[in-house]
């Protein structure tokens, strides 16, 4: 299938600053894609470049096949939903959503219409009238989505536009958002900073790092397996461990570490023994026990912190070989209290090696 | 009693406030009163009251001719005012623009130059390029002293307007004039407004530049002085009172509409 947008090559440089770094990215049509990464990492650069509001400075973009980097925001079949929404002050609900219509010289009542028809899509049919200043927090975010999406763009753009929300409403939004998603079967590229949102709403996820893309593939897959230090450490929480590589057999590599030999899972990379490596280990894929389990690796340590978080509760345990690892179990166990002796491990192909 | 002997100062500062206000309302109080009386002299005790001033100022062709003028010079004043202050706002308040500051400097500078002195520089000016004296070297005077007003109220508005409204209309099809006309205006009107009633009354008030630049024909402050230099008269009380009562109307009215829309 070809791609709905392409980036080929781009870079875009503030005078000394590279904002993006050689940038080469293919978008499938009708997917939620995400640009995760922390603040100056180029995603919202990216963003604005297929808007319009930024040209690179090398490379092009293509929309559809055609390349459009010399095309100004309003000859671009793409629209925006602004972090701040944006939304007119001087025009209702109605006239702001109409704005996009008015300018293609659509009829009257093929506006009319239409945004009544986007209004109810987000159950706002009664508030065409009214001034955005009216309105609060989520409906004006409802509003500015339906603005963007009355001109009927190919290409849907998101700029972190549930950062203003409290909490609640930003998950129920998340929801929402991804509904209108595969209601609509638009392509929408949204861009965010918030590991969780990007897992919860996202076909694939593109992690970029100081204007690079770190690693890009699904929500479960970026979880399971990352790639890089960086994208295990942006994406949940992660142990690291630092050591030398032994032996690697059936896709599972020896890593000598700290004294004692644990495994991992290759993880695409392609080990050399002597080499160092680093692997990385969910809290949650950890074990705890009280003794020694028989026929599974463990390491002993003793129970530095525990923290009860509701959902789950975390151990800090202290390894006997001098190091510490977070482990996360479940809330209702009872043991393991501070200063307990445990034996922590995990299974052989739920830690993943990274790439140097 | 005790309470104000307690809080001198704030009683100080309430007292001679009213003093103050005092001040400033009784002569027109006083000139309002004399317009009304029914007398040739200005004198206490008023006596008999009549509208009859008032009959004779309206009927006055004089007066109506200079209102009429006036009103003129301060409309085409407004127009090109509000367009040249918009304009240097705009360029001011663009991000990449060199000698922002002195382009801002120079604009406002009219603002802080005596207008007597202003006004001399403007008759040795228009001289030296042969531009008559009359109603176009009025309105270019008039035009340079309203200036800085509009491009100070507009900057502040600008500065507060979010990036995002113009970026969000270009998205959605607008190009950069449409985006102007549709977005900026309409955001910048409170500002519009208020600059253009400046424009309005500063116009109208102006005497001194008026005076050096005037050809033949009056405004209505140059018919009102030289109508005071043949003696004071009930007819320039009742005069005065008409201004005081246009000029405040509309100084209350565009008070009251840039608050409405700033809520």
């Amino acid at each position: 299938m070809q791609p709905v947008v392409h980036f080929k090559n781009v870079n875009k440089s503030y005078g000394a600053l590279t904002a993006v770094d050689d940038l080469d990215l293919a978008i499938e049509p009708g997917q939620f894609v995400t640009l995760l990464g922390p603040s100056g990492c180029g995603k919202s650069t990216t963003l604005r470049m297929l808007g319009g509001f930024d040209s690179p400075t090398s490379g092009e973009i293509y929309l559809e096949g055609k390349p459009i980097s010399h095309l100004p925001p309003n000859k671009r079949n793409v629209n925006i939903v602004f972090q701040d929404y944006a939304l007119f002050p001087h025009l209702t609900v109605g006239r702001n959503i109409a704005f996009g219509l008015e300018l293609k010289g659509m009829q009257h009542a093929a506006i009319h219409k239409r945004v009544t028809g986007l209004l109810s899509l987000v159950s706002l049919q009664d508030h065409a009238e009214r001034m955005p200043a009216q309105l609060s927090g989520g409906q004006r975010q409802r509003v500015a989505l339906m603005r963007a999406l009355a001109p009927d763009p190919n290409v849907l753009l998101l700029d972190e536009p549930l950062s203003a929300l409290d909490a609640k409403l930003r998950q129920q939004m998340q929801i929402e958002l991804k509904s209108i998603q595969q209601k609509t079967g638009k392509t929408f590229i949204f861009v965010t900073h918030d590991q969780e949102e990007a897992l919860t709403m996202s076909d694939v996820i593109v992690v970029m790092n100081k204007g690079r893309i770190e690693q890009m593939g699904g929500p479960d897959e970026l979880y399971a397996r990352p790639r890089s230090r960086f994208v295990a450490d942006f994406i949940g929480q992660s142990n690291f461990l630092e050591g030398a590589v032994v032996s690697v057999s059936d896709g599972i590599a020896a890593v000598e570490w700290r004294g004692n030999v644990v495994h991992a899972d290759v993880n695409g990379t392609s080990p050399v023994p002597g080499e160092r490596a680093t692997l990385a280990l969910r809290p949650e894929a950890l074990y705890c026990l009280s003794s020694k389990p028989e026929g599974r690796p463990a390491l002993k340590g003793r129970v530095d912190q525990r923290v009860f978080k509701g959902a789950h509760t975390t151990l800090t345990v202290a390894l006997e070989n001098g190091s510490s690892l977070l482990v996360q179990i479940d809330p209702v166990a009872l043991s393991h209290i501070e200063g307990d002796d445990v034996w922590v491990g995990w299974r052989d192909r739920d830690a993943v090696l990274l790439a140097n | 009693m005790r309470t104000y002997f307690n809080d001198l100062p704030k009683t100080a500062l309430g007292a001679s406030y009213w003093i103050f206000a005092v001040y400033l309302v009784l002569p027109l109080t006083l000139m309002t009163a004399m317009s009304f009386k029914d007398a040739n002299f200005i004198a206490f005790p008023i006596g008999n009251w009549t509208l009859s001033w008032y009959a004779k100022v309206v009927q006055d062709k004089q007066f109506l001719e200079a209102s009429l003028y006036s009103i003129g010079i301060a409309l085409a004043t407004t127009v090109s005012a509000t367009i040249i202050g918009v304009w240097i706002a705009l360029l001011v308040s663009a991000e990449n623009i060199w000698g922002k500051a002195v382009i801002f400097a120079l604009a406002c500078l009219p603002a802080v130059v005596p207008g007597l002195i202003n006004a001399i520089s403007m008759r040795i000016f228009i001289r030296t390029v042969d531009i008559p004296t009359g109603t176009f070297a009025i309105i270019l005077a008039h035009t340079v002293h309203a200036v800085p007003f509009v491009v100070i109220m507009v900057l502040t508005r600008l500065r507060s307007m979010p990036a995002n409204l113009v970026d969000a209309a270009r998205d959605l099809g607008a190009d950069p004039f449409i985006a102007f006309l549709r977005v900026t205006i309409p955001y910048l009107m409170p500002a519009l407004f208020g600059g253009m009633i400046f424009c309005v009354l500063t116009s109208i008030d102006d005497f001194v530049r008026t005076f050096f630049l005037g050809g033949y024909q009056p405004t209505l402050p140059m018919l009102i002085f030289a109508k005071v230099q043949g003696g004071m008269s009930p007819e320039i009380n009742a005069m005065a009172t008409i201004v005081l009562v246009v000029t405040t109307a509309i100084g209350i009215y565009a008070e009251h509409f840039t608050r409405r829309s700033r809520s």
